[in-house]
């Protein structure tokens, strides 16, 4: 459980940082939370050259409001989302989705950025940030670009993230109307990642039907997703039992469902089912 | 594990079956293969630096294809080891015209051990998928240049491994 | 005698230091100089070392010394097996492999290193040429055939016995009705919470060796490890500091002991090595591993005949101390708390390639126990009778006992109605069966488990163990009154630092704080055999009471001497030698009962002269004084006041109970919640009723763990999948339901105390209950039996016929 010989940097500035990246676009990994780039590590699985500390620059980690969006810095703690109470108001998924992540230890030096950025087949936040359809903002050597969260989860542990490139924010559109939001997990009893993670962001209409709904899927492919199949047969629903229960079947159209020792990959459609359909009774009875 | 898939390459079979010999487009399509020579008549020895996010290890290794029957099928016998683990495994190919493309069906039971065994066994699976979707994605490329052309370009493959890989998964059936 | 403390819920004295971090573990020792280990270890699970290359990891900078098996295999002698039955097959298993390797993590090469860090990455540049051989897995085909692991046995089979007692063939006719069940035990990692660790310190001068390492038989341990390395017994010292947790696992002697031991010899150096978490579930001993068919017969009217158990037992690719003998722990306790008249086991004990099988936690009665219980719900299933009622039907009754099972055991004593009576009450057993059909007519899935238990502990006489069952206590009373106790019982968090504290503090009138307990230092202790089998209290506490009892007769006669009385006229009570009313012979009335010397008012310097003249009552630290200063003894009395004793237990202790578990199942994705757990057990005469709590509870929690999470997979190719706690699910709180534990007292005759001992009762009698439960509830589906671990998918499976 020893890591190979590093190098460790903790530099002042997200600039900085970005320099210190392109110095070694090979050898040079971004630290964070550290709770699973560490732990690889440790396994001797990942060999990084250079750390490069980015948890100590203070001005990567906040929660905003501005104007219609919701702001969050790279390295917010799962904690720290987990308790703002400006979030418990104001988009509850967040912190719905924070406080089931690991243990308390965790949650104290884990980070939504390095979460996002590290994409584990069963993290919880790809998940949540597909469900708001957030932006996610990127800084390398040649400036900023913003990714949308569908186009940002491309494979298995890969996103599209460039050598060199840091996530410095992740923007949501603050949730507007008669929304409702919930967030499902079935925890792995040895690991507490997610067997099956559905975040539902839900939209009625006055009359009570679906606006709009976005479920956001985790554990059950080789990343996070989108069950846009499932959010196209619910609109315009009652979101009634008959309604869900069909719309549900779909939730594993586009995906090849994972298998491990714990459960096959027909449990893992299942449990998808199931809870996509809990998350969406829980976001309809949540709706203000 | 057993890994089965399928991929559908813009060439003619006989192109995609040079390719699948030769030991210069493996090179350049085997993800993360730096150095892969001709051992022998259907031998090579192989250094392969790969993974997949941050996790990466440098595995050496030998191939050697088997049942030829050009260009309709072949067998791929595999080894690998490095610090991560090591890895074991067959596949059979076999190769069919469909007009002017050439879809290949593969079956491959491989092993795993050592570390990533232990540890990452949720994701050798996920693993192998991707690799091998990078891998035939690059085939197809390479397959469709004609003999004496020069090789397509490197950067070439993230783009195509996007653009392919959402319709590839549909591709793929389950173990 | 006082009554302070024994019965109480005596807060532990180990607390203190281990809440706030002030404890030393193992690695928290540091020593000057000392060099650090780290272990290559195979990767196949079978496969021949053609060679191995260690230039590049010895001439790295900070690396003092790289081994391999060649270089050892002369120096250091064979781990060793303390199981010994009949022809059974031995491997000679050395502490590094030579020519083959026969599980993945058997160490292959030690890397000796400046600091921990230089030798782990020491480690990755020994180059091993392997040549890999087929592995064999699966305990029915090693027993089959399969590849042979030690080439000389010619195939795997390590030993096939038959036990039992009674006309089984006839048991079998005679029976109305037969059932057979296929049951699985699967192997199971210990997971002690602090993984093994040693540290060996050679000094040249006195050619002594004190090892400190994380076991549970200091004194066993230094003997076997003396002769594996050829140092003679007594220049070797074995220290345990705190461990944390053992659950059976450290009950051994383990290759990294000698190894480590035997480097610092050769260095002169202290070295160190400390286990990762990977290292203990791959390379640490792994619990259970049976596969075997129960047959039960009876007849109608549910009354048992016989019972016959044949099973494969999966010892691994070789034998650590008590591997062979866990089976035929089994085989003991096969028929649970029934009359049963005729019993016969069959193993077929095996080699595979995997992790040698040991100990733990219950060390083959769990395994015994589930297969008696599940039987027993088979008979009830089959019959449509209530699940207690069958079992009750068959206890002997009280009157019965000393009650002889058909597997060659005595029962001492035991009263399993009223257990099972007690629980049911607090269960309120009637109105859950109520409440489970009114459930059931409503499609929910509510299932009750019953578990109706006897276990055999306090290990035990020495006839039956392999090295010797009793136990030894040498307690002295310090010139200042002070009480020491050297036990040889090895406490790892059972807390007998406090209860044989308790036990010293009442029978000898003192503050508890008075007492220390010292444990697990074979330079300080006599030998002793160490803690399992949960025999710390029921052996070690009683060699503790009976040196007490020798201490006390000794303080007597110094008492009757000082108080010039005759002996039936001085009485002990209260810590104080007092002359009864009417008999001041020569001594003054109305004595004061000050302490000697006032505290904190001691001179500097001599001890003072103890002031006894004139008492009419002398407090035991007045005698302790009186027999160190030695100026007024009775004739023929030696000075000082120490007595030791070496208990040797007659019989092992039969600890019994009843569990009751409650379940329900969610339909839609066959989670499986706990309503309600009733625990009642019955280990004799408590000291301790928090300590007794604490292991019962730690004893369900391992057995929740058992019935739905715990499983060590290993591959075909012998890869061990299961290999961090990401896939090996120990339970968390949030897994563990409420418990409702209650006692019933039946004091064991087989010691003064009367106690029988506690620390493996829960792990024995809890998972047939859960595992009971669950397939209660799904009986609606025609279920009568299911493999544990019992997850969600499986239960899933059976409800939507999939």
């Amino acid at each position: 459980m020893i890591p190979t010989q590093f190098d460790y940097r903790a530099p002042a500035t997200l600039d900085e940082a970005v320099a210190l990246l392109a110095s070694d676009l090979d050898g040079a990994k971004v630290l964070a939370g550290g709770h699973s780039l560490i732990p690889a590590m440790k396994l001797r699985l990942a060999q990084p050259q250079l750390l490069v500390d980015i948890a100590r620059i203070k001005s990567l980690a906040y929660i905003r409001e501005e104007g219609d969006q919701i702001l969050i810095g790279a390295t917010t703690t799962h904690y720290q989302l987990e308790s703002s109470d400006l979030l418990k108001n104001i988009c509850p998924l967040l912190p719905d989705c924070a406080q089931s992540i690991g243990d308390v230890q965790v949650r104290n030096k884990g980070t939504i950025g390095g979460s996002i950025a590290h994409s584990d087949p069963a993290g919880d936040w790809p998940a949540a940030v597909l469900a708001l359809d957030a932006d996610l903002v990127l800084i390398g050597t040649n400036g900023e670009r913003v990714v949308k969260a569908e186009n940002f989860f491309v494979d298995l542990l890969t996103t599209d993230l460039q050598p060199g490139e840091i996530l410095r924010e992740i923007r949501i559109k603050k949730p507007v109307g008669r929304f409702g939001q919930a967030y499902q997990k079935v925890p792995h009893p040895a690991s507490g990642f997610a067997v099956v993670g559905v975040a539902v962001n839900l939209n009625l209409n006055d009359d009570g039907s679906c606006k709009s709904v976005a479920i956001g899927v985790t554990g059950v492919g080789v990343k996070a997703f989108r069950a846009t199949a499932v959010e196209a047969a619910l609109a315009g629903t009652s979101l009634d039992d008959n309604a869900l229960a069909n719309a549900v079947t779909h939730v594993c159209d586009d995906v090849d469902p994972n298998a491990d020792l714990y459960a096959s990959s027909d449990y893992r459609c299942h449990l998808a089912q199931v809870h996509t359909r809990r998350g969406i009774q829980a976001a309809k009875a949540r709706v203000q | 594990m057993k890994l089965e898939g399928s991929h559908q390459l813009e060439a003619t079979r006989e192109r995609v079956y040079q390719s699948l010999v030769s030991p210069e487009v493996l090179q350049r399509c085997i993800p993360g293969c730096e150095k892969l020579e001709r051992t022998g008549e259907n031998t090579f020895a192989a250094t392969i630096k790969t993974g997949v996010g941050s996790i990466k290890g440098v595995f050496n290794g030998t191939a050697r294809l088997e049942d030829l029957r050009e260009p309709e099928h072949l067998r791929i016998v595999v080894e690998g080891k490095g610090a991560p683990g090591f890895l074991k495994g067959s596949g059979d190919l076999d190769l069919q015209q469909e007009g002017n493309l050439t879809k290949v069906n593969y079956t491959a039971d491989v092993q795993v051990g050592g570390t990533i065994a232990s540890v990452g066994q949720r994701m050798i699976q996920g693993t192998a998928k991707m690799m091998a979707a990078q891998f035939f994605t690059c085939l197809g490329a390479e397959a469709k240049t004609e003999v004496g052309e020069p090789p397509p370009q490197h950067g070439f493959f993230r783009t195509a491994l996007r653009w392919f890989s959402g319709w590839i998964r549909k591709i793929f059936s389950h173990r | 005698m006082t009554d302070n403390y024994v019965g109480k819920r005596v807060k532990r004295t180990e607390d203190p230091r281990l809440i706030k971090g002030l404890a030393h573990y193992v690695d928290d020792i540091s020593l000057p100089g000392t060099l650090h280990v780290a272990f290559l270890r195979s990767i196949y699970a079978h496969a021949k070392i053609n060679s191995i290359d260690v230039e590049a990891a010895r001439s790295a900078p900070g690396v003092v010394a790289v081994y391999t098996g060649h270089d050892v295999a002369t120096q250091i002698g064979p781990v060793p097996c303390a199981g010994a039955l009949p022809d059974l097959k031995v491997p000679d298993h050395r502490v590094l492999a030579t020519n083959k390797v026969y599980f993945v993590g058997h160490p292959i090469a030690v890397v000796v290193a400046r600091d921990r860090y230089v030798a782990r990455d020491a480690v990755d540049q020994i180059m091993v040429d392997y040549e890999e051989l087929p592995v064999v897995t699966d305990v029915e085909q090693a027993a089959a055939g399969g590849p042979v692991i030690h080439e000389a046995f010619g195939d795997n089979i390590a030993y096939r016995l038959t036990s039992g007692e009674g006309d089984i063939d006839a048991a079998f006719a005679a029976a109305d009705r037969t059932i057979k069940q296929r049951v699985l035990h699967k192997r199971l990692a210990p997971i002690a919470m602090e993984p093994r660790g040693v540290l060996a310190r050679y000094f040249p001068g006195e050619q002594e060796l004190t090892l400190w390492s994380s076991t549970q038989i200091p004194h066993l341990m230094r003997t076997q490890v003396a002769l594996m390395i050829g140092i003679p017994e007594n220049k070797l010292r074995v220290i345990t500091p705190e461990v944390g947790g053992g659950f059976g696992s450290k009950l051994n002697v383990y290759a990294e002991e000698a190894l480590l031991a035997w480097i610092s010899m050769q260095l002169g150096k202290p070295v160190k090595w400390i286990e990762t978490r990977r290292e203990n579930i791959q390379a640490t001993i792994h619990g259970r591993g049976q596969v075997g068919d129960v047959e039960i017969a009876f007849k109608n009217d549910g009354t048992l005949t016989g019972l016959r158990y044949s099973v494969f037992a999966d010892l691994g690719a070789y034998h650590q101390l008590l591997t062979p003998a866990i089976p035929t722990l089994t085989g003991l306790m096969l028929s649970g708390a029934y009359k049963i008249p005729a019993i016969q086991m069959n193993i077929t004990a095996c080699f595979t390639n995997k992790m040698a099988t040991d100990a733990y936690r219950g060390a083959g009665r769990p395994e015994a126990t589930y297969i008696v219980e599940r039987a027993l719900d088979l008979v009830a299933a089959e019959l449509n009778m209530d699940a207690a009622e069958v079992r009750r039907k068959n206890f002997p009754a009280p009157s019965e006992f000393p009650f002889h099972t058909a597997t060659g055991l005595d029962y001492d004593s035991g009263d399993y109605e009223a257990a099972l009576n007690k629980a049911q009450e607090i269960a309120g057993y009637a109105e859950l069966r109520e409440k489970q059909r009114k459930a059931r007519e409503e499609g929910r899935l509510i299932g009750i488990g019953v578990s109706t238990y006897v276990e055999i502990c306090a290990l035990g006489p020495s006839q039956a163990m392999p090295a010797g069952g009793w136990e030894s206590a040498t307690v002295r009373i310090e010139p200042t009154g002070k009480v020491t106790v050297l036990t040889g019982a090895s406490p790892h968090g059972q807390g007998q630092e406090t209860s044989f504290a308790q036990i010293a503090a009442d029978e000898l009138g003192v503050d508890l704080n008075d007492v220390t307990v010292i444990h697990g230092d074979t330079g300080i202790v006599q030998y002793g055999i160490g803690t399992f089998g949960s025999r710390a209290t029921a052996v070690g506490g009683t060699a503790v009471f009976v040196a007490i009892q020798k201490l006390k007769e000794k303080a007597h006669k110094i008492a009757t001497h000082l108080l010039e009385a005759d002996a039936s006229r001085v009485s002990f009570e209260g810590g104080k030698f007092s002359l009864q009313k009417g008999a001041a012979a020569g001594a003054a009335a109305g004595g004061t009962s000050d302490p000697v010397v006032p505290v904190g008012e001691a001179p500097a310097g001599a001890l003072p002269e103890p002031q006894t003249e004139g008492k009419s009552s002398l407090t035991l630290q007045d005698i302790a004084l009186a027999a160190h200063v030695a100026k007024n003894l009775p004739p023929d009395t030696e000075p000082g006041l120490s007595a030791t004793y070496f208990f040797e237990p007659k019989n092992f202790t039969f600890p019994f109970g009843t569990h009751i578990a409650v379940v329900e199942i969610d339909r839609e994705t066959g989670d499986i919640n706990f309503l309600r757990y009733v625990a009642v057990d019955d280990c004799g005469r408590v000291i301790n009723p928090m300590l007794v709590d604490g292991q019962v509870h730690g004893g369900i929690v391992q057995s929740i763990g058992q019935a739905m999470y715990e499983e060590v997979v290993y591959d075909e190719q012998g890869q061990l999948l299961s290999g961090t706690l990401m896939d090996y699910a120990v339970p968390r709180a949030s897994h563990v339901p409420e418990f409702e534990l209650d006692r019933t007292e039946t004091p064991s005759p087989v010691n003064p105390l009367g106690v029988k001992g506690v620390g493996e009762a829960g792990t024995i009698g809890s998972t047939p209950a859960i595992v009971g439960a669950i397939v209660d509830a799904l009986s609606p589906f025609g279920v009568r039996h299911l493999d544990m671990p019992v997850k969600p998918e499986n239960v899933w499976r059976i409800i939507n016929g999939h």
